[in-house]
């Protein structure tokens, strides 16, 4: 038996039938851990001794029947942008390379509550800025399914532990794609919820009205138990919004639109062909498949990169030497904050700061920024109106499988592109979830991506589960197993 | 020529909230440093900013008694600039969606009354404070100090259009703000404490001019003197550049209390792009119709409204203004006196004269429960009867302070009730032209100055129990 291929409800069902230990699963994922980490770099820090007396003291509730929740003793690895109380939130920088957090972010202490085990933290593209984890400070990750491939981004580090199975699930965060098109890129299934449901608070911000935590899981299931853990209002976050769900159909009379703009150009036939085989299993299962046309999707790339710079140029602001993280001495408090920044920031994130403050600046807001917002509502619009024909949307994840090291940072046009599939959902705020579909000519994963209206995230999960089952594709990276 | 000064005032009115305006910290009044702290009024990496509706109450009644339209759909805006002590590095304020616009105050100005008209009123987060040492300034300071105790306390600003025209009247219009939030209890008011501060933006034109000035902003004021006296430099120093034909800069300028002059802070001119755009962690402020309904009905009376009612009773406009910036129990003693005695006057005069320096010498701010307006008509009135002189008024006062007594029963118990027996005094009268004959001789050469020694001598004889009105008349009379 393979632990690190289980789901989390046959874990938690092993754990309950006292046939498994939350301390064996940890020592099994840390193993995987120890052997596949000198290769994927997927961690910034493994919390072995902490995770092992957790593991302990769930042991000992299984032992006495008072478990926490259905993933007490579960091994879940954390973005390395997400507060953890008394460890270091470094969101990958130099800058933040000292800095240890004093409190949990909501979903910690929600996990936490639950008895959750955590392994670590994961890699990112610095301050979740970039699509390959190749903007990270400490070194990129690699993908499991070769090492000669990125792992996608920004939670890249996050979809590498899931896929190798060095934690039973993770935690990322999504600002244009970022939970999906690494969990793409590495075989496994990422979901972005609807923006609000799932607290920001503990979360360092990129770009506040974009950012959203979800979880990268083995499978569908383990993603819907593991957000029903996260969600919920947080009066910390004034953005979170109240419990209220949405129910769409989730059975054969769920109709499904196929975005035109995203089976066009600048789209693999690899990653079209994904989407065409799930439609056909969709309309063999009876459901309704159409031809929708969105045609603001074209202009979301733009918009994105002007709206999440912005955001990003006031979020990073703080990041000043003043009172935390790393400090660059100046003859003058402004020169040591100039300095702090110009030593503390990498490059993709300067280059972002940069093009925030100048869409910001007077003079250019009105044709830039004031531009990009007016025309996000409009596909905010846009998409509330296609929902009124369709109940879901579907399309390629990422316009290609998971490209090689270097290939693209040459280009950050093209680089950017990778999430052209991916950022339609967060302008727009509604959830979307990337399901593993088969492999690619070069043995690279491929997906497609479900989208839904604002809240009906349950519904989302129910029919993708129904997808999952469909497709059957259940393939994992043969890393370790080639190790071992 | 003729020059004329335009004058806008910006305060900041601190709230006295019992958290910070976007986190759950108690706003502390302590000398120890950084002691009320969080990871968001601190700018932790991932803390999150969440709208404290008790502010957002005080500023929405202040606004509606401003008498400005409210925005009920406005929204909060970061505000970008680099300071140590902000720790964001942005300030959460508002910028073209304020809670409040178009307003006016009636402010007092001698005897008139004057509406300063309000641009705009707004809420916005406090920063932390910094202490320079080596240097007042943060670029020659060796070190700085930084205390976050302050950052995220809950400010309300309120901007005045360029309306002002002299320095007593921006000193009128602060005194008329500080009353207003007292009032309302929504700040503490005090000055010293820094709950009110103001800059002033400040221009001189010629007269007849079309055109304002160039503005100049000066900032450090610490008190009503020194908004006053830096008003009044400014004017004249630009009045002297423009006589000169000299160029005005616009820039801010930076009043030191010691030396009593302005000098340069900043120049506008390449002046800070603060890059506002909406705070993208805080959703739309909407404040409904019932919301400000339900403000509305707990507004109390404002300090315009209570001039109002004080000068129905006869008071002058500058008496009303007096009466409504002072204690509230001083006002209410005040109305329910005069309805009693009917004597508008008198009743001003011992409340605000003999009463307020008695309580001010005792050093207390409260009255007993037993010191009513009933009891305190009974003076006046036994004054006003001159059934006791004003001397035995001000005992009888001084004891009532002191001990539950019965003013009327209090005279007559002390012997204080005086003799109004126009014979009997004027046999008194007789003595004293007597045995005065050679001052009596002086008053009739035009040293008139010397009735008053007579009266007092006639006083005297009667053992204080003579009113003075009457001695002096009937001294007049035989004279």
């Amino acid at each position: 038996m393979n632990i690190a291929n289980l789901s989390i409800s046959e874990i938690s069902n092993l754990y309950k039938n006292k046939e498994l230990k939350p301390s064996e699963v940890y020592k099994e994922v840390f193993t995987n851990a120890s052997l596949s980490e000198s290769i994927i770099h997927a961690h910034l820090k493994l919390f072995q001794d902490e995770a092992t007396e957790a593991s302990k003291l769930s042991d000992e509730r299984y032992a006495k029947g008072n478990p926490l929740s259905d993933i007490d003793g579960i091994p879940i690895a954390i973005k390395d942008n997400i507060n953890l109380k008394n460890h270091e939130t470094t969101c990958s920088s130099k800058m933040l390379s000292n800095y240890v957090s004093p409190y949990d972010a909501t979903v910690i202490t929600k996990l936490r509550n639950n008895g959750v085990v955590f392994t670590g933290k994961t890699n990112l593209d610095e301050f979740a800025m970039g699509s390959s984890t190749e903007n990270s400070a400490f070194g990129p990750t690699k993908n499991p399914w070769n090492p000669e491939h990125v792992p996608g981004g920004s939670s890249g580090g996050s979809a590498a532990v899931v896929s190798v199975g060095s934690a039973i699930a993770s935690l990322g965060s999504d600002t244009g794609g970022s939970i999906r098109q690494p969990a793409s890129f590495c075989g496994v299934v990422g979901f972005k919820p609807t923006y609000g449901t799932v607290s920001r608070y503990g979360l360092v911000a990129f770009a506040s009205s974009l950012d959203q935590i979800g979880p990268i899981t083995n499978s569908v299931e383990d993603a819907k138990i593991l957000y029903n853990s996260i969600k919920g209002h947080d009066p910390l976050d004034a953005t979170s919004i109240k419990e209220s769900t949405v129910e769409i159909p989730t059975d054969k009379n769920a109709k499904i639109g196929v975005i035109k703009e995203l089976m066009e150009e600048g789209i693999s036939d690899e990653s079209k062909k994904e989407v065409e085989k799930t439609i056909k299993l969709l309309e063999e299962n009876g459901n309704k498949v159409v031809e929708v046309s969105l045609p603001l999707t074209k202009m979301a790339l733009s918009i994105y990169y002007l709206i999440a710079p912005a955001e990003c140029s006031a979020n990073l602001s703080r990041f000043d030497g003043v009172r935390y993280g790393i400090r660059e001495a100046g003859a003058t408090s402004y020169e040591m904050m100039e300095n702090t920044r110009a030593e503390g920031f990498g490059e993709e994130v300067k280059k972002r700061i940069l093009l925030g403050t100048y869409a910001l600046s007077a003079g250019y807001y009105d044709a830039y920024y004031g531009q990009a917002l007016k025309a996000r509502s409009a596909i905010t619009k846009d998409f509330e109106n296609i929902f009124k024909e369709v109940d879901y949307l579907i399309s390629p994840t990422t316009p290609t499988p998971a490209f090689k090291f270097g290939e693209k940072t040459e280009n950050p046009l093209e680089m950017y592109m990778s999430d052209l599939c991916t950022i339609p959902a967060n302008l727009a705020g509604i959830p979307a979830i990337s399901i593993p579909t088969g492999l690619s000519k070069e043995d690279m994963p491929l997906s497609i991506q479900l989208m839904s209206p604002a809240r009906t995230d349950s519904s989302l999960l129910e029919f993708s589960e129904t997808i999952e089952k469909l497709l059957g594709f259940n393939q994992r990276t043969l890393l370790l197993e080639d190790m071992k | 020529m003729n020059m004329v000064p335009t004058i806008g005032i910006e305060t900041h009115v601190e709230l006295n909230t019992n958290s910070k305006m976007f986190c759950k910290c108690a706003v502390v009044e302590t000398e120890n440093p950084n002691e009320s702290l969080c990871p968001t009024c601190l700018g932790l990496p991932g803390a999150l900013p969440v709208p404290n509706l008790k502010a957002i109450e005080s500023i929405t009644m202040l606004a509606l008694s401003a008498n400005c339209a409210i925005t009920k759909n406005g929204m909060f805006h970061r505000k970008n600039y680099f300071y140590p002590d902000l720790p964001k590095n942005y300030q959460i304020s508002q910028f073209d969606l304020p809670v409040g616009v178009d307003g006016s105050i009636e402010i007092i100005l001698n005897e008139t009354k004057e509406i300063v008209e309000i641009e705009r009123v707004h809420m916005e987060e406090d920063t932390g404070k910094s202490i320079h040492k080596g240097s007042g300034r943060i670029d020659s300071a060796t070190s700085t100090l930084l205390d976050f105790n302050r950052s995220g306390v809950p400010l309300v600003e309120i901007v005045t259009k360029p309306v002002i025209k002299s320095s007593k009247e921006a000193v009128s219009y602060i005194e008329e703000l500080r009353q207003l939030v007292i009032d309302l209890k929504i700040s503490e008011g005090k000055l010293e404490k820094g709950n009110l501060r103001f800059d002033a933006n400040i221009s001189v034109a010629q007269e007849g001019d079309n055109e304002l000035g160039v503005k100049v902003e000066i900032k450090n004021m610490n008190s009503l003197r020194s908004l006053e006296k830096a008003i009044d430099y400014e004017i004249k120093r630009q009045t002297k550049l423009i006589e000169s034909n000299e160029v005005i800069i616009q820039e801010t300028r930076h009043w030191d209390e010691d030396k009593e002059v302005t000098s340069s802070m900043r120049s506008k001119e390449g002046s800070a792009d603060y890059r506002y755009f909406s705070d993208p962690d805080l959703p739309n402020m909407i404040l409904s119709d019932e919301f400000i309904d339900n403000i509305k009905k707990t507004i109390p009376i404002l300090p315009s409204e209570k001039r109002d009612k004080l000068s129905e009773t006869g008071l002058s406009i500058s008496e009303s203004n007096y009466l409504s910036k002072s204690e509230e129990w001083i006002y209410d003693l005040f109305l329910k006196t005069q309805k009693i005695t009917n004597d508008t006057k008198s009743t001003f005069n011992l409340i605000t004269g003999e009463l307020q320096g008695q309580l001010r010498k005792a050093g207390t701010e409260e009255l007993p429960e037993w010191f009513t307006s009933e009891r305190l008509s009974e003076i006046i009135k036994m004054i006003n009867e001159n059934k006791i002189s004003f001397t035995s008024g001000k005992e009888i006062l001084t004891n009532l302070i002191k001990n539950e007594i019965i003013p009327t029963k209090y005279a007559e118990d002390n012997n204080l009730i005086q003799d109004n027996d126009s014979d009997e005094i004027a046999k008194i009268v007789q003595n004293v032209i007597e045995s005065n004959k050679e001052v009596v001789e002086r008053i009739k050469d035009g040293e008139e100055k010397l009735v008053g020694f007579l009266v007092g001598q006639i006083i005297k004889s009667s053992k204080g129990n003579i009113n003075p009105s009457i001695a002096k008349d009937l001294l007049l009379k035989e004279l």
